[in-house]
């Protein structure tokens, strides 16, 4: 499992997805999640940086957890994922700031995404509102903006969460490529995917 | 005690008192607190509540089971001393910990006037009705450290030090060094390890000065070099240390040597960096940069003691907030470059008055134990303290000589040449 984890948080910091200490990782193992410790380096990390605590109840290892392990909790008890990707991939987080969902125009991103919410909250980190919220749209949705924060992705396994990351990032690239060129957009009209 | 429950025990205030037949002062306020600019205020304080809502340090591990979440986790990592630090973890640890109070004893929470967090537990036990506590630090000192698991006997011996005005930690501390003491048999008669019955009885005894209780009343320091066994005696400068075992976390045996009150963990607490992660993790067996970072904690501890602020919000919000809400309470305007200069002048003057009192460099060490004795096993196992190198850095980053005096040259730059 260690190997696991370093090889998608050191993917994910390579990549850009997440500045020195930012995001976090984590499964779900029946009632025990096991994530990132709080202000661990995923592009580093080591066995002490995987914390293991209960998905329903607290226990001391909890003050070691990440910041998060309440909104991680939050959606495995709301939605079948088994692992979570918690990112700050650049381009979305800026795309996030001005849209209130995020249409892909590229095929892959189009393909495997087909549009993804961006939830606004007072707080957006650590935040009880994102605990009530982001289940909800994760039950639908397979990755999910946090207006001027981050992504959360689900999946089965680590690699499937990465995956809707590394892709979202990607696609936000291309939009913000296509925005800068200012040149007509020679696709389709993407609006039907407002509706997916 | 203040606001009923909070134990200002440590250091023997509560014999200073009793020596003034000072019982207690009280406090009343006529006017209003006023504050120079209160709008800088809230949104300095708003911006850090969302930071002390956020962390899972005072959101949910300190709010659900307050300082006794430490018990499991210092125990898991060999940091939990036990019986008079002969180990480093404890067997009976998981009968004595924050989950076991919450499924237990626990009786609610309470904490102190509008703080977010309240950590403070209630309990309940047949012996103390309704009250609060114990803490992680008490736990530990009247339990592992006495060799005993006993949830409500540790309650109840907490209950009783607050009732009599005795630090929970020396008197626990001195207990676990008196039993030692009767298992080497260097003390004919006397309490034995795990002996959780006698343990209330015995914490009256030393308050009252009756029987056994009345050598144990001296301390460890004086207890055990009645018997020239000053070697089992776990105190730094006459004050009984706490509930860390520094072999495991090098930062922590320098501030527990360094210390001017003597066997304290809150002037340098270096199990945040070397075993929480706050600010950030370093490793808790190397020495290297230690005493540089044992020097930042205590100069800053310093000061923001001197706020009066809670130490638990130190571990979510920066010292650069705590300037801040000086500068907007009075007006003035203060940087965390400030509040580090103002503990470091607090530090030096500290040093100062011990040196007049004749606590010089010879005072800043350990326990032979802690620095001669591997631990036997568990995740510090092979480890002592290596305080010798840390402590020469140390002095020099101190600006103070070999033989830890603060240099002229110091003292200039801080203006305490006097």
């Amino acid at each position: 499992m260690l190997k696991d984890f370093q090889k998608f948080g050191r993917d994910l910091f390579l990549a850009g997805l997440n500045s020195s200490h930012s995001g976090n990782l984590s499964v779900r193992c029946g009632d025990r999640v096991i994530i990132t410790r709080r202000g661990a380096m995923l592009g580093h990390l080591e066995g002490r940086d995987l914390i293991e605590t209960g998905l329903e109840k607290n226990d001391s290892n909890i003050i070691l957890a990440s910041t998060e392990i309440r909104v991680h909790r939050a959606i495995y008890k709301g939605t079948t994922a088994l692992a979570i990707v918690h990112a700050h991939p650049v381009h979305a987080i800026a795309l996030s700031l001005l849209e209130d969902e995020i249409i892909p125009l590229d095929s892959e991103g189009a393909y495997l995404l087909h549009k993804v919410p961006v939830l606004s909250a007072e707080h957006t980190i650590g935040s009880k509102e994102l605990e009530e919220k982001l289940p909800a749209l994760l039950k639908e949705y397979k990755i999910v903006m946090i207006r001027g924060h981050g992504s959360f992705a689900v999946g089965q396994v680590l690699e499937e969460a990465y995956q809707w990351t590394s892709c979202l990032e990607h696609s936000c690239r291309i939009t913000c490529l296509t925005h800068t060129f200012k040149y007509n957009l020679q696709v389709k009209d993407t609006s039907r995917y407002r509706r997916w | 005690m203040n606001d009923r429950h909070r134990a200002l025990g440590r250091g023997g205030l509560g014999a200073v008192m009793g020596a003034k037949k000072l019982k207690a002062i009280a406090v009343r306020g006529s006017k209003k607190v006023s504050v120079a600019d209160a709008e800088k205020l809230d949104f300095i304080v708003y911006e850090a509540g969302k930071w002390i809502k956020a962390h899972p340090i005072t959101s949910q591990g300190l709010p659900e089971f307050g300082t006794p979440v430490l018990v499991n986790l210092f125990n898991g990592l060999g940091v939990f001393p036990a019986r008079n630090f002969q180990a480093s973890q404890f067997p009976g640890a998981a009968k004595i910990s924050g989950e076991a109070i919450a499924e237990t004893i626990s009786a609610g929470r309470q904490g102190c006037h509008d703080c977010p967090v309240q950590c403070t537990r209630l309990i309940k036990t047949p012996h103390t009705g309704i009250t609060a506590g114990p803490e992680y630090e008490s736990i530990w000192a009247l339990g592992p450290e006495c060799g005993i698991d006993d949830l409500g006997v540790i309650a109840e011996a907490n209950h009783l030090c607050n009732r009599l005005g005795l630090d929970t930690v020396s008197t626990g501390v001195t207990i676990g060094c008196a039993m030692e003491l009767v298992e080497k048999e260097i003390l004919k008669e006397g309490p034995t390890f795990g002996d959780a019955a006698g343990l209330p009885q015995l914490v009256k005894q030393i308050a009252y000065r009756e029987g056994t209780g009345n050598l144990l009343a001296e301390g460890s320091r004086r207890l055990a070099g009645k018997f020239g066994a000053g070697q089992y005696a776990m105190q730094v400068k006459g004050l009984e240390l706490p509930a860390y075992d520094p072999r495991g976390l090098q930062g922590m045996g320098l501030g527990f040597a360094t210390s001017n009150r003597g066997g304290c963990h809150l002037r340098a607490y270096m199990a945040g960096p070397e075993a929480l992660g706050v600010p950030k993790m370093v490793d808790r067996f190397s020495t290297g940069g230690k005493a540089g970072l044992v020097i930042n904690q205590q100069n800053i501890n310093a000061a923001i003691d001197s706020l009066i602020a809670c130490r638990f919000i130190n571990m979510t919000v920066s010292e650069e907030y705590f300037a801040r809400i000086l500068s907007a309470a009075t007006g003035v305007d203060y940087s965390p470059q400030d509040l580090y200069r103002i503990g470091e002048r607090i530090w030096n003057l500290e040093r100062l008055f011990n040196l007049r009192a004749d606590l010089d460099s010879s005072f800043d060490t350990l326990p032979p134990r802690l620095l001669e004795e591997p631990v036997s096993e568990g995740p510090s196992r092979g480890k002592t303290v290596e305080l010798k190198t840390m402590l020469a850095e140390y002095y020099r980053f101190r600006g103070w000589d070999e033989s830890g005096t603060p240099l002229p040259k110091k003292l200039q730059e801080l203006e305490l040449e006097w």
